[in-house]
C-alpha cells in the first residue's frame, strides 16, 4: 500500500456530529498533508455529492402540485368552514397538562433543539464600551409533532446508520410556521393529523435522550434556552450560485495590468506533467458555492425577548437574512450546561406571573440604563 | 434631486391620505398642508402634530413630516434582502430605550456638533471633540456621522456611532445646512473652512422654526484632489477653474438618464406610506422625552435665578 493509503487508513476519523441528519466524514488532515506531502491533497471529498435540489426519497410530496380549479364561491366558503371544523379544538398544553414523568435533568441530556428564523443583525455594546455584532433570531411557532423512542428510530435508515456502535437515542420531530392547509397535499397534511395541528412549513428532527421526551402538540418558546449558554445554530450558508476560483476558492488571480493577456481572474495551473500525469479529484476550481449546511458552534445567547420570542444569540450564524435555522444546546465539551435548564422545555409558571420580558446578560449594557463611564 | 422627488411623493401621499380621511376641521389641517418650500429647508418645527379622522371617525395619528429629516436613522436600509419588519420595530425601541436617556439632537451636515465621549486614555476620563459634520449615514442602531476640525494644523477626522453608549452628550453649537449633502470635498478645502474652536459657545438662533442654509462656497486648494469633485456637481464649491478637458470627461461619464430612473429611486428609498407608519409609530414617544427636556431645561433655568 502507498504511503498516502496507509496515511489514510491510520488518520480516517469518523466525526459524527450528534444532530445531524446526515453523516460527514472529516478525512482531510491539512496538517499531516503539509507536513510530509506539500503537493498532493486529500481528495476522499471530491466524490461526495454535496447538495442536491430534491428533497430525501422518504419524504412525501409537499405542496399542492393542483392550479387553480375554477371552484364555485359556495363551495370555497365550505372549504374554509370544513377547515375551521377540523382544527378548532386545539388548546394550548400547560406544564400541568402533560402526561410524561417528571423526569430529572443530567449533564448527559440532550434537549430538544428550536426551529427558528434569522431575521437579521443587531449592534449592541457591552459594559466597556466594545461592540458587539448579535444576530437576532426569531423562534417561530414551534410545536412538538410526534416522538420516536430509541428502539424505533434505530430501525430506520438513518437512526441505524447513527447509532451504528453507539447506544440509540430518541428523536423529536418538531414543526414550525403554521400554514393555510390549501397550500399542502393530503399526505403532508396526514402527518399532522394525530395531533390536529395546522399544518406546518418547517419540520425538524431534534436527536434527545429519552428523558428529554416530549409529547406532541407542546409549544417551544424561547425562553427554552438559558441566557449566557453556548449554542450551536445550523443554517445552510448563503447561495452564491456559480463562482470562479478567485471568489470560491481565494485564488490570487493575475495581475491586473502590466500587460496581462486574459488572466485576471483564472486559476492556472492545474496540475503537473510528471506525478500522476492527470487533474487530481478534487482539483480546485469554479463551480457552484454556498448553499450547504453548515454548524456555528458556541455562540453565546446574549438577550431573550419573552414577548415576542426573540434570541440575541453573539455572533453570526450560517443563512442569509429570513432564512430558517435550527438552534440547539451546544455540542462544545467545554461550553455544556454545568446547571440544570429547563428541562425537558420551558413552561410558563403556572400562577399566571409572566415572566421577566426582556432578559440580558449581565455583559451587555442595557440601552435604557446611563450611559458608560470608563 | 432625489430628496426633491421623495419630498413630492410625501407630500403626495399626505394629501391622498387627507382626502381619504375626512379632516376633523379645516383649520386643523391647513397649518401642515402648507405648501413646503421646494428648496432644501427643513420644515416648521413648531407645527403640532396631525390628528386627521379616519373613515370611521377615529382619529389616526400622523407624525408631522419633518421628523424624516430630525430622525432619518429611524428608517430602515432599503435593500430588500435584508429587511425585516419586526426586527426593525425592535431595533426602533431599543433606540427609543437610548434616546430616553441621552438627548441626540436634531443636526445636518454642515452643523457644528461637540461629542463628549467617555475615554480612558483622557486625563478627565472623557474626550470632548468640536467639528463640522461632513457625513451622516447608517440606519437604525448603527447610525453615525462624522466630524471634522484642524486641531494644531492637523485635519482631524472623527467618525461617532449615534447610539454607542460611550457618549456622554452631544451638543449642537450651530445648526445649520450647507448646499451639500456630503462634505468630504472639506478634505480638499483651504484650512480656515474646517477651523472651528474647541471651546466655541453653542450658538443662539435666531428663528427657531426654519433650519438656515449656508450658501458658503468653499475654496479649494490646488490639484491633486482626494476625488474627482468636478464629476459630483457640487454646489458648496467655488469655481473648480480646471482646463476644459476635465469637463468634457466628466460629461462622458456622467449618467444624465439616473434622474429619470424611478426603479432606482425607488429601490433607494422608503415608500412614503411606509415611513409615515414608521414614524407614527415612533413619534409620540419622541414627543414625550422632547417634554421632559424641555420641562427639565426650563427648571434649571428657573433654578439659576
Amino acid at each position: 500500500m502507498s504511503t498516502l493509503g496507509l496515511l489514510r487508513t491510520l488518520f480516517n476519523p469518523k466525526i459524527v456530529t450528534p444532530n445531524a441528519i446526515q453523516l460527514q466524514s472529516l478525512n482531510r488532515t491539512p496538517f499531516l498533508v503539509g507536513l510530509f506531502f506539500n503537493h498532493d491533497q486529500i481528495r476522499t471529498m471530491s466524490r461526495v455529492k454535496r447538495r442536491t435540489t430534491h428533497p430525501p426519497y422518504w419524504h412525501v410530496l409537499k405542496n399542492n402540485q393542483r392550479t387553480d380549479e375554477k371552484i364555485s364561491s359556495d363551495n370555497l366558503r365550505f372549504v374554509q368552514e370544513v377547515i375551521q371544523d377540523k382544527y378548532k379544538n386545539k388548546s394550548p398544553i400547560k406544564g400541568s397538562d402533560l402526561d410524561i414523568e417528571k423526569t430529572e435533568w443530567d449533564p448527559k441530556t440532550k434537549r430538544s433543539g428550536v426551529i427558528a428564523r434569522n431575521i437579521g443583525v443587531q449592534h449592541m455594546w457591552e459594559k466597556d464600551g466594545k461592540k458587539v455584532i448579535c444576530t437576532v433570531l426569531h423562534v417561530l411557532d414551534n410545536h412538538v409533532i410526534r416522538y420516536v423512542p430509541p428502539e424505533e428510530y434505530a430501525k430506520s435508515v438513518i437512526g441505524a446508520k447513527m447509532f451504528k456502535n453507539r447506544k440509540p437515542l430518541g428523536c423529536l420531530v418538531v414543526g414550525a410556521e403554521a400554514s393555510n392547509p390549501e397550500r399542502f397535499t393530503r399526505q403532508y397534511c396526514s402527518l399532522f393529523d394525530e395531533v390536529g395541528l395546522l399544518p406546518k412549513k418547517r419540520l425538524a428532527r431534534f436527536i434527545v435522550t429519552p428523558n428529554a421526551a416530549l409529547p406532541p402538540c407542546t409549544p417551544l418558546t424561547a425562553g427554552h434556552f438559558v441566557i449566557g449558554q453556548a449554542v450551536d445554530v445550523y443554517g445552510k450558508t448563503i447561495d452564491y450560485g456559480f463562482q470562479g476560483v478567485v471568489k470560491r476558492w481565494g485564488f490570487k488571480g493575475g495581475p491586473a495590468s502590466h500587460g496581462t493577456t486574459k488572466f485576471h481572474r483564472r486559476g492556472g495551473t492545474i496540475g503537473t506533467g510528471r506525478d500522476k500525469a492527470r487533474v487530481w479529484p478534487g482539483q480546485k476550481m469554479p463551480g457552484h458555492m454556498g448553499s450547504e449546511r453548515r454548524f456555528n458552534r458556541g455562540l453565546k445567547i446574549v438577550r431573550i425577548n419573552m414577548k415576542y420570542n426573540i434570541i440575541y444569540v453573539k455572533g453570526t450564524v450560517p443563512g442569509p437574512t429570513n432564512s430558517i435555522v435550527q438552534i440547539f444546546d451546544t455540542a462544545l465539551p467545554r461550553r455544556k450546561f454545568t446547571e440544570a435548564p429547563p428541562h425537558p422545555t420551558y413552561f410558563p409558571p403556572e400562577d399566571g406571573t409572566l415572566p421577566q420580558e426582556d432578559i440580558w446578560d449581565s455583559s451587555l449594557h442595557v440601552f435604557g440604563s446611563p450611559s458608560i463611564s470608563v | 434631486m432625489l430628496r426633491r422627488a421623495v419630498l413630492q411623493t410625501f407630500r403626495q401621499g399626505l394629501a391622498q391620505s387627507f382626502f381619504k380621511r375626512y379632516a376633523v376641521s379645516l383649520t386643523e389641517t391647513t397649518v401642515t398642508h402648507q405648501p413646503i418650500e421646494t428648496s432644501d429647508e427643513a420644515g416648521e418645527r413648531t407645527v403640532p402634530t396631525q390628528k386627521t379622522g379616519d373613515e370611521s371617525g377615529n382619529t389616526v395619528v400622523v407624525a408631522p413630516p419633518e421628523f424624516r429629516f430630525i430622525y432619518p436613522e429611524f428608517l430602515p436600509d432599503p435593500a430588500m434582502e435584508r429587511r425585516n419588519r419586526l426586527r426593525e420595530k425592535l431595533e426602533r425601541m431599543d433606540m427609543l430605550q437610548r434616546r430616553s436617556v441621552i438627548e441626540i439632537p436634531e443636526f445636518y451636515t454642515g452643523s457644528i456638533m461637540a461629542v463628549t465621549v467617555a475615554d480612558a486614555n483622557s486625563p478627565n476620563k472623557f474626550a470632548r471633540f468640536v467639528g463640522i459634520c461632513i457625513q451622516r449615514g447608517g440606519s437604525g442602531l448603527r447610525a453615525w456621522f462624522i466630524l471634522r476640525n484642524v486641531v494644531d494644523k492637523q485635519g482631524v477626522e472623527i467618525l461617532y456611532e449615534m447610539y454607542c453608549p460611550l457618549i456622554q452628550k452631544i451638543e449642537v453649537l450651530r445648526l445649520e445646512r450647507r448646499l451639500d449633502e456630503s462634505l468630504l470635498y472639506l478634505r480638499d478645502a483651504l484650512p480656515e473652512y474646517s477651523t472651528f474652536p474647541m471651546d466655541m459657545e453653542p450658538e443662539r438662533r435666531l428663528n427657531n422654526s426654519v433650519v438656515p442654509i449656508n450658501p458658503l462656497k468653499v475654496k479649494l486648494r490646488p490639484r491633486p484632489w482626494l476625488e474627482r469633485w468636478e464629476r459630483q456637481n457640487l454646489q458648496g464649491v467655488e469655481d473648480l477653474n480646471l482646463p476644459q478637458r476635465f469637463y468634457d470627461r466628466a460629461e462622458k461619464v456622467a449618467k444624465p438618464w439616473e434622474k429619470y430612473d424611478l426603479m432606482l429611486h425607488y429601490r433607494k428609498t422608503i415608500p412614503a406610506e411606509e415611513q409615515e407608519k414608521i414614524f407614527a409609530e415612533v413619534h409620540s414617544q419622541l414627543q414625550q422625552q422632547e417634554l421632559k427636556r424641555k420641562l427639565r431645561r426650563r427648571r434649571g433655568s428657573d433654578n439659576e435665578y
